[in-house]
């Protein structure tokens, strides 16, 4: 019993692997970069649960840029990835200029936030 | 016209002696004192008493208690300082006086010595309910002691009571050996008033009753919840001394030898000389009598007092206060004079540290709660007048630019802010750039 769930576990790791692999670069640049986003994120909130919450508004400031960007990453590679068909019709140029403006904004909030 | 301006200046001048005839905020020491007697010949067998209080300087106007021509006011000005009632047994007085017009006199901040003796009348007992002293309601009862009185007395009456307060500005610095002879009538004070205190007490084992007659049941009056001699200060610090007994003013009771049954020591003159004289010091505003300032609050660094303070401001405080000696102010020396800032609830309380010159001072930093502040200066101390000043000042939270930038704790929220950034900025990069 134990080996039979060992091997599905195997097998199942190798089967996701291998077609995780078949994706386009360009998406996987993209999951790259949300996975450090989400990382970074989770280092501030151990350091906080360690340290305390003290300027509340700096830590919501970082927290927020990690997650805000890891979002609109989210949202650009939804909207390139070509076996979407809702957004068959909109042009990979328009997508990653939505992304670098919404990008501009957040980290113009941030800044100000960031006391 | 030349003669108008002579004639206004020598009116003037006669004014001006006038002027200065009574006690005011510079001089509190009261100076005309009406002493009503109910028998002239009171003159004579106080005469010691009455001879100190003129040779201290005060200007002592002697009347019958039922003179018609009596009055404390004369077309709203007091003609008085200080009022000694001397007269037990009236029942009314002349002229234009009662107990209402003599509250008003007290409620004016004039000062009062009342006393009654072995029978007070009704008149006098509702002028010392006024007060806050209830004399015995039986009125032939006197106070009886049968182990504190002196050897010399017969029926225990005359009583040698040496149970005084402690407090040096009521009953000045050196202390009375001798004890104090008393003979007169009981009064209690009500436990909830703060204004009354007793100054001299009578002895666990004295009581109140009639002495001539046999005893039907426990007497109501007992212990040292008889006061024998009291004082009250009301909340405008007019004082005023309530006492059982006529002839502890006596010249009598002043000059007779004292030994107290029970103890060895023979004193060759009662305490009752030194007793009434302090007392009357104190009465009369010689002493005790306290002056204060203004309050004075500025932030460290600064001298000019500021409209409007924010959190966390280390400022200093500070106020002068001054205490009448008899002649002239002198600085208060006093380790227990202490500020609050206050809101609805005192947030900081400071003891404020002298430097003996009367100036007291503090500083402390402001707490950390925004909104309408007061400093407040709250003094009571036993015997001393009562000093209640305070000043009302804002205070605000930060400003917008005034918080604090560069918080080492938030480093590594703002590294991971630019961070951020730059993972961006390579990202774009990388994903335009790829192959």
């Amino acid at each position: 019993m134990v080996k039979s769930t060992s091997k599905d576990a195997q097998d199942l790791f190798r089967s996701l692997h291998s077609a995780y692999s078949a994706t386009p670069t360009n998406l996987k640049i993209i999951d790259m970069y949300v996975v450090f986003a989400v990382f970074t994120a989770l280092i501030q909130v151990a350091y906080m649960a360690l340290v305390g919450s003290f300027p509340f508004n700096s830590f919501l400031s970082g927290v927020l840029s990690c997650v805000g960007t890891a979002v609109l990453a989210v949202c650009l590679r939804i909207q390139v990835n070509k076996e979407n068909k809702e957004f068959k019709d909109l042009a990979p140029e328009r997508a990653f200029a939505d992304f670098v403006l919404c990008n501009l904004v957040l980290h113009l909030v941030i800044i100000n936030f960031l006391g | 016209m030349m003669n108008l301006s002579r004639s206004v200046a020598l009116i003037s001048l006669f004014l001006l002696p006038l002027l200065s005839f009574s006690f005011s905020v510079d001089n509190p020491t009261d100076q005309r004192v009406l002493v009503l007697l109910d028998d002239l010949s009171l003159k004579s067998s106080h005469s010691i008493f009455f001879g100190s209080l003129k040779s201290r300087g005060f200007d002592l106007d002697f009347k019958l208690a039922d003179d018609s021509k009596l009055a404390l006011q004369r077309y709203g000005q007091f003609l008085y300082d200080g009022l000694i009632i001397f007269a037990p047994s009236t029942e009314r007085f002349g002229g234009s006086l009662d107990s209402k017009s003599i509250a008003d006199f007290v409620d004016s901040g004039r000062d009062l010595i009342l006393s009654a003796d072995t029978s007070a009348s009704d008149l006098i007992r509702g002028i010392a309910l006024e007060c806050g002293v209830d004399f015995d309601e039986d009125s032939s009862a006197m106070v009886i002691d049968h182990s504190s009185f002196p050897l010399s007395d017969g029926d225990h009456t005359l009583i040698a009571a040496d149970d005084l307060v402690k407090s040096d500005v009521i009953l000045g610095k050196s202390k009375i050996e001798a004890p104090v002879l008393f003979r007169g009538v009981a009064h209690s004070l009500n436990p909830t008033n703060n204004l009354v205190l007793k100054v001299l007490s009578a002895s666990p084992s004295a009581y109140s009753a009639n002495p001539s007659s046999k005893l039907s049941s426990p007497p109501q009056l007992t212990g040292s919840a008889i006061s024998l001699v009291s004082v009250m200060q009301a909340r405008n610090n007019a004082r005023v001394v309530i006492s059982g007994s006529l002839q502890l003013f006596s010249d009598r009771l002043f000059r007779s030898a004292v030994q107290k049954a029970g103890s060895p020591n023979k004193y060759e003159k009662s305490g009752n000389e030194q007793f009434a004289t302090e007392l009357s010091k104190w009465v009369f505003h010689e002493r005790g009598h306290l002056k204060a300032g203004s309050l004075v609050h500025h932030r460290v660094g600064e001298t000019d007092e500021p409209a409007i303070y924010r959190i966390k401001d280390d400022l200093e405080f500070s106020v002068e206060i001054l205490e009448w000696s008899g002649r002239s102010w002198e600085p208060y020396v006093a380790d227990d004079v202490q500020v609050q800032f206050y809101m609805m609830s005192p947030y900081v309380l400071k003891t404020l540290s002298t430097d003996k010159k009367g100036m007291f001072h503090t500083s402390f930093k402001v707490p950390d709660v925004y909104g309408v502040f007061q400093f407040k200066v709250e003094y009571e101390k036993l015997g001393y007048t009562t000093l209640s000043l305070s000043k009302q000042i804002p205070v605000r939270p930060y400003r917008h630019n005034e918080y604090e930038r560069f918080i080492p704790t938030a480093y590594p929220y703002y590294g991971a802010c630019f961070t951020t950034m730059a993972g961006f900025f390579v990202f774009s990069f990388v994903y335009l750039y790829h192959k």
